[in-house]
């Protein structure tokens, strides 16, 4: 447990300054405005549309790979915890608890985007506000946390952890689709959880399955791939 | 006793590095360009060699979390783990090596104080290796200290300080790995000496000999006959023929061994159409090297020691 403790320490003392809050507060300020855009455009559909685009399609998985980059310090993961395994901390316990602070910043991140994104859609006084940020930060959090994970299976591999950029682009690209190809990647499944066209025609109870074993298998493949 | 062993260890430039160290202290003479600092790091756990084994007590360091809180190691370059200062990254090395000392107490009594609440990325890389030290030399109960260049960052750290702290571990059981590319630097250190040549390791014992054999290439017609007149002559240390009419001459000294190759051939009447003399070998030269290195680092000792006895 003291391992998963000095993780978690290591990655918020990577986290700390100025520029991760500006950066988010940007991004919702930006989600927001796209809200906003979208209402005007068509008020019905603003917040399907704001969500699915800007703000699950491309917010979240940026917000997840820059947590995930600032957390390993740009190093691969294993090789991120190589400071304080070297004073005798389990690497596996340290790579999980830096892993745990990666999800629960992402995932607070992602829930904190969602919101400005609806508040800008709904109408300031929309009865289908609450009940639409209920549904949507939940699938925020859930997806935060399994992109987190995600990204930090992809930081093992390739040299100074490039993994991560080509998952995001194998999830942008690969995961636009709704055939099995897209089936690996979280992103056609956060899309169904949305109202969105399912990946193999997955029901939404399945998709939220699939995102967990997504998640439970990068984050094992993380922890198994690196040496004590 | 702890052991520490490097079994056909190769990684970077260390080519086939086979050695054993014991308690005390054992001071290796190169520097970074030979493979001291990867020496250190693999010793330390913290790289994975790329084929052989780094065994501490039979124990793969880089594989055992166990095995690596009792390492205590200061590398070439280091970088301080993140945190808002000084203090809190010793902190959190402390913490990492479940230590419940006080970051404080670590760096006041290693003479750092005043670092303290500087921003770790203010500090040099001197200083940085400085802070490095001061934690390593906190270790209570090391098994093994290994340390690059420790006396770099003499005064920043005092020196005494260091030598006392290295001596008092080794007298207590670890084994204290040291490099050293200055050999005034391996004379203070004391204890054992080998040395890294170009990732060649050379044992105390490969490090003494200087160049000791000379070779010559003798072109005969008549190699048969030469080599059995040669094989009894005095200032011959041996004779190889290989077939064809090359011989191979070994001596000690190239004047002695030439002026007798060519009187034992006048001396029998055989004509010799070509003398000159073969290249030594890379290894032959890197022990030459090493042994005068040796040769230097002794005699610093011994003046050492005479000043310090005066």
């Amino acid at each position: 447990m003291n391992g998963v403790r000095i993780g978690m320490a290591l990655a918020r003392e990577r986290l700390r300054g100025a520029s991760a809050p500006v950066v988010l507060f940007l991004s919702g300020a930006a989600l927001f405005a796209i809200g906003v855009l979208e209402r005007q455009s068509d008020a019905e559909s603003a917040p399907d549309d704001a969500l699915s685009g800007a703000a699950f399609g491309i917010a979240l998985p940026l917000l997840a790979y820059l947590v995930s980059e600032r957390v390993c310090a740009g190093q691969r993961l294993e090789r991120s915890v190589d400071g304080v395994a070297r004073y005798g901390t389990n690497r596996r316990a340290a790579l999980l608890g830096v892993l745990l602070a990666s999800a629960l910043c992402t995932a607070l991140g992602s829930a904190l985007l969602t919101v400005a994104a609806l508040l800008g859609a709904h109408a300031p006084h929309s009865p289908s506000l609450a009940s639409d940020l209920r549904t949507s930060v939940g699938i925020a959090l859930i997806a935060g946390l399994v992109y987190a994970l995600y990204f930090g299976a992809a930081s093992v591999l390739c040299k100074r952890g490039g993994g991560r950029k080509w998952a995001l682009i194998v999830d942008f690209v690969l995961g636009a689709g709704g055939s099995a190809l897209a089936a690996p990647w979280p992103r056609g499944h956060v899309r169904n959880l949305l109202g969105g066209a399912p990946v193999v025609e997955l029901s939404q109870a399945s998709a939220w399955l699939a995102l967990g074993v997504i998640g439970v298998a990068c984050g094992a493949l993380s922890v198994v791939s690196t040496a004590e | 006793m702890s052991e520490l062993r490097f079994e056909a260890l190769n990684h970077a430039q260390l080519a086939n590095v086979d050695a054993s160290f014991s308690a005390g202290t054992q001071v290796v003479v190169g520097s970074e360009r030979d493979g001291t600092d990867i020496l250190i790091e693999l010793a330390a756990g913290m790289r994975r060699p790329a084929s052989g084994r780094v065994l501490l007590d039979g124990v793969a360091a880089w594989s055992n979390a166990g095995t690596r809180r009792r390492i205590a190691c200061l590398c070439a370059e280091e970088i301080l783990l993140p945190a808002r200062n000084v203090t809190g990254a010793v902190a959190l090395a402390l913490r990492a090596r479940a230590d419940d000392r006080s970051a404080l107490s670590v760096l006041d009594h290693a003479g750092l104080a005043h670092f303290a609440d500087q921003r770790a990325s203010a500090l040099t890389s001197r200083e940085a290796r400085a802070v490095a030290l001061g934690i390593a030399l906190s270790h209570r109960e090391p098994a093994l200290l290994a340390l690059h260049e420790p006396l770099t960052v003499a005064g920043i750290v005092q020196e005494d300080f260091i030598l006392r702290t290295l001596s008092k571990l080794g007298a207590a059981g670890a084994i204290v790995l040291c490099t050293a590319s200055r050999l005034e630097d391996a004379a203070r250190l004391g204890g054992n000496a080998c040395a890294l040549e170009r990732g060649l390791w050379l044992g105390s014992a490969q490090a003494r000999p200087p160049l000791s054999t000379v070779t010559l290439r003798v072109r005969t017609p008549e190699p048969r006959r030469l080599a059995a007149r040669l094989s009894e002559a005095p200032d011959i240390s041996g004779v190889e023929w290989a077939g064809g009419q090359e011989l191979l001459v070994h001596g000690s000294e190239l004047e002695r061994l030439a002026q007798s190759v060519v009187a034992n051939a006048r001396a029998e009447a055989i004509r010799i159409t070509a003398l000159k003399q073969d290249a030594p070998p890379l290894e032959a030269l890197a022990a030459a090297r090493a042994g005068l290195a040796q040769a230097y680092y002794e005699r610093a000792r011994s003046a050492g020691n005479t000043t310090s006895q005066s």
